[in-house]
């Protein structure tokens, strides 16, 4: 598939990253197009996180380059992070600030102007995240209110691409339904996302393409049914397709093995 | 079940210990040994050398000396040792996981008291050598050195069992997650206020540098002493060297007896009390007594600064970790006696020379507390500041701005005080005021600098924050700007001199002339101490750009 590069908002090229030995992400090149929410997926140690955390400029890569809306992440990284945002699957917040303050620190730090339309919209949002009324410093929030506070701080500056490790993760069901629809709202208007999650409904549901990482390398891209036609299985759930792309021993084997071993 | 419980614990603390280390950066971790071995050689020997002094040329003293001695140790144990023994009886996340598991309050708290006793032991240890020193000599037996091993080791533990104690007393009246907080001030204020006293008790022994010390309001202040139980170890030992048997055998008596009550009253205590304790884990006060926590207040427009939202966040912070403020009022404590101390006129300095050794020391003494940890204090918050579009240099700046404000107002309102103290003239108060402002300025860049040098953003202890080369480079870096720049100082003055026909040493001609040279060699120097902060803040910037670890919440 490709996509003209003025309409590129995320284009990962050829990303590696080495820590001695160890071989954590190797050589992963895609592109998501302005407005698509694009799903990341991959088992535990795969290089989901480190690969997202290339392409917002917290990890230098070994090779390659991380290119957001056009912007080198670390040859330009005031233009790159001015338009984008970025969420820890734990949410960097400061513990001692209460939402409102925090919520007003990043406006702050991002150049927001000050002025009754950011306060409407920070309350809009505060509203939005059921998070209005508390008055207790964030470090006693729960998890699920960490991450709505970490969810309205990208939010309350409107940034053109966001990047989103684990979003849903702690979430009641309400709130999570809420970071579902907003997703799609913001796609619509012109947001893109990258998505990782382990929660592939999620993934099924909102992402129009998928890529799978195994090992620190990308096995698959493409639309859900791009991936079916890859694997040659037409009626594949993502969980099929999912666990057939990260081959490892079948769930019932390991499951057998243990109890096996239990006798 | 129970033995195997203790080992098993005990195992796996080891283990992580090991891990930790063999995991480490090798030369990072020899680099700590090396300066570890040798300060404890060059310490220990230092202590050894003075109390064999001691022992042969005051053996009047002797008792009141070793009484002093295990009081002092126990004084340092009590407040230094303090955070070590909270984070491994009550406040360790790993607890957590012993509570769950099918094992005795009573086991975890014999498996922990190893690690929990680290640092008295390591205090024990260093002050071995002080006891070994005075036993060498006054000449004692075999006897004193075993005895003295024996009684070490038991004020260790009775040291720590008063420590449990303590922290018991605290949990039942205060919120357990204000606890560590109250605990640590507490200590760390009645630890300043000993200190101080004992200080200004030896200082009134060195009162003229000229003339021979005089001990004796030293050892009248020790004799005083003499009834707390922390002495009792002392005069057991003096009796060993006196060959007073039965006054040695007493002592050890009441010394061993009180240590078993305590660390009786320890062990019950603490199984009422860990699970309140577990609440220490919380660190951060529910609510705010914030007019503005709830409230929807409509902002002022305007255009928004990342410098000021990062200084308003730091002040927000810093007003609010109690943690924080526990340790900055006991140091603050310190140095307003030190300058007090310092601006009394004595031994003859001139007024003028002591408001510059004020300067020097608030400088450093104020960077070296605001300063190295408010980069390192942003904690996982840090990673918020690196995904937002400003640079590090903008960061260091902030924070350098930030830092800067507090201490130019407490270096130069001590100035003032100071001055008007000493009778100083305006005209050369104000030179040092100038000093101050450069001095401030300069130890502030520096200290923010090897904050950002050597950052342990994990830490959830301020005094750990910084690493050892962060702190290494902090001394370093303001021993030599400071030396520089005081130095420059003193050759204005005797530019000046030079200048207005007077001074000259002989050597030097009082000439116009000779006035401009040594201006000149002032510059040089004052523009080398600005290299060492220039350098300093470059090393700082370029680790701060190349810093990518992962920072998991404390």
């Amino acid at each position: 598939m490709s996509i003209a590069s003025g309409s590129i908002a995320v284009e990962a090229r050829g990303l590696v990253k080495r820590y001695g030995m160890t071989q954590a992400v190797d050589g992963v090149t895609f592109q998501v197009p302005r407005g698509e929410i694009f799903g990341f997926l991959g088992a535990n140690g795969a290089g989901k996180t480190t690969t997202l955390r290339m392409l917002c400029g917290l990890i230098r890569p070994t090779a390659g380059t991380a290119l957001i809306d056009g912007f080198d992440i670390f040859k330009q990284p005031l233009e790159a992070k001015a338009r984008l945002g970025y969420l820890d699957e734990e949410p960097f917040i400061h513990p001692h600030l209460t939402g409102r303050e925090f919520l007003n620190f990043i406006a702050d730090l991002y150049r927001m102007p000050r002025g009754p339309e950011r306060q409407q919209r920070m309350e809009r949002l505060l509203g939005l995240f059921e998070l209005a009324d508390r008055g207790e410093l964030i470090g006693a929030y729960s998890h699920g209110m960490k991450q709505k506070i970490g969810l309205a701080s990208l939010l309350i500056r409107e940034p053109s691409v966001l990047l989103l490790d684990e979003p849903t993760n702690g979430l009641d069901p309400r709130s999570a339904r809420l970071v579902k629809d907003l997703l799609e709202e913001l796609a619509a208007r012109g947001t893109t996302v990258l998505l990782s999650t382990h929660i592939l409904e999620v993934a099924q549901a909102l992402c129009r393409r998928i890529t799978i990482i195994d090992r620190g390398r990308l096995v698959a891209t493409g639309t859900v049914d791009e991936l079916r036609a890859q694997t040659g299985s037409a009626q594949a759930t993502l969980e099929d397709l999912f666990l057939r792309l990260t081959a490892g021993p079948e769930s019932r084997e390991l499951i057998d093995r243990l109890l096996e071993t239990q006798r | 079940m129970s033995r195997s419980a203790v080992a098993i614990i005990i195992r796996a603390e080891i283990r992580a210990w090991r891990n930790r280390i063999a995991r480490g950066n090798a030369a990072r971790i020899v680099g700590i040994a090396l300066v570890v071995l040798f300060g404890g050689i060059v310490f220990g020997g230092s202590l050894f050398g003075i109390a064999f002094a001691a022992g042969g040329a005051l053996p009047s003293a002797r008792d009141a000396i070793l009484a002093g001695a295990f009081t002092a140790l126990s004084v340092l144990m009590l407040v230094v040792g303090f955070p070590t023994v909270i984070a491994s009886y009550f406040a360790g996340r790993d607890l957590m996981q012993l509570i769950l598991a099918p094992v005795r309050t009573s086991e975890i708290f014999i498996a922990r008291s190893l690690f929990a006793m680290s640092a008295n032991i390591l205090f024990g240890t260093l002050f071995l050598t002080f006891i070994a020193g005075l036993g060498a000599g006054s000449g004692a037996s075999p006897l004193y050195y075993l005895l003295a091993l024996v009684l070490v080791v038991v004020q260790v533990l009775l040291i720590s069992a008063l420590q449990v104690n303590f922290m018991a007393a605290v949990l039942r009246w205060v919120p357990a997650r204000l606890a560590r907080d109250v605990a640590l001030a507490v200590a760390s204020v009645t630890g300043a206020g000993l200190y101080l006293l004992w200080n200004l008790t030896i200082r009134e022994s060195f009162t003229a540098i000229r003339r021979r010390p005089d001990f004796s309001n030293l050892v009248s202040t020790l004799q005083r002493l003499d009834w707390l139980p922390s002495a009792w170890p002392g005069h057991a030992l003096s009796a060993v060297i006196n060959g007073d048997a039965a006054s040695a055998l007493g002592w050890t008596a009441l010394t061993l007896v009180l240590a078993a009550a305590l660390l009786l009253s320890a062990g019950l205590l603490y199984e009422r009390t860990l699970l309140a304790g577990l609440g220490l884990l919380g660190g951060v006060p529910s609510r705010v007594r914030n007019r503005g926590a709830t409230q929807v207040r409509v902002a002022r427009a305007g255009s928004a600064s990342p410098g000021f939202a990062i200084a308003r966040k730091d002040w927000i912070v810093y007003r609010r970790d109690i943690r924080r403020l526990s340790r900055f009022l006991p140091a603050l404590i310190f140095l307003f006696a030190y300058a007090f101390v310092l601006v009394r006129p004595s031994n003859g300095v001139d007024v003028f020379w002591s408001g510059v050794f004020i300067v020097a020391f608030v400088s450093f003494f104020m960077s070296m507390l605001l300063a190295t940890t408010s980069i390192p204090s942003e904690r996982r918050g840090f990673q918020l500041l690196r995904l937002a579009p400003i640079t590090s240099w903008q960061l260091i700046r902030t924070k350098v701005l930030f830092t800067v404000v507090p201490v130019l107002a407490l270096t130069i309102a001590i100035t003032v005080a100071s001055s008007l103290i000493s009778g100083n003239a305006p005209g050369r108060a104000a030179q040092v005021a100038a000093l101050a402002v450069w001095l401030g300025l300069g130890c502030v860049c520096i200290g923010v600098a090897a904050g950002a040098i050597d950052p342990h953003f994990e830490s959830a202890d301020d005094r750990r924050m910084v690493g050892m080369v962060g702190t290494l480079a902090a001394m370093g870096a303001e021993l030599g700007f400071g030396l520089l720049s005081v130095g420059a100082f003193a050759i204005l003055q005797l530019a000046q001199q030079l200048a207005a026909g007077s001074g000259g040493f002989g050597f030097l001609p009082a000439t116009p002339l000779m006035a401009a040279l040594v201006s000149v060699v002032a510059v040089l120097l004052a523009a080398g101490g600005a290299a060492v902060v220039a350098l300093m803040l470059w090393t700082a910037n370029s680790r701060l750009e190349s810093f990518e670890g992962s920072i998991t919440a404390a």
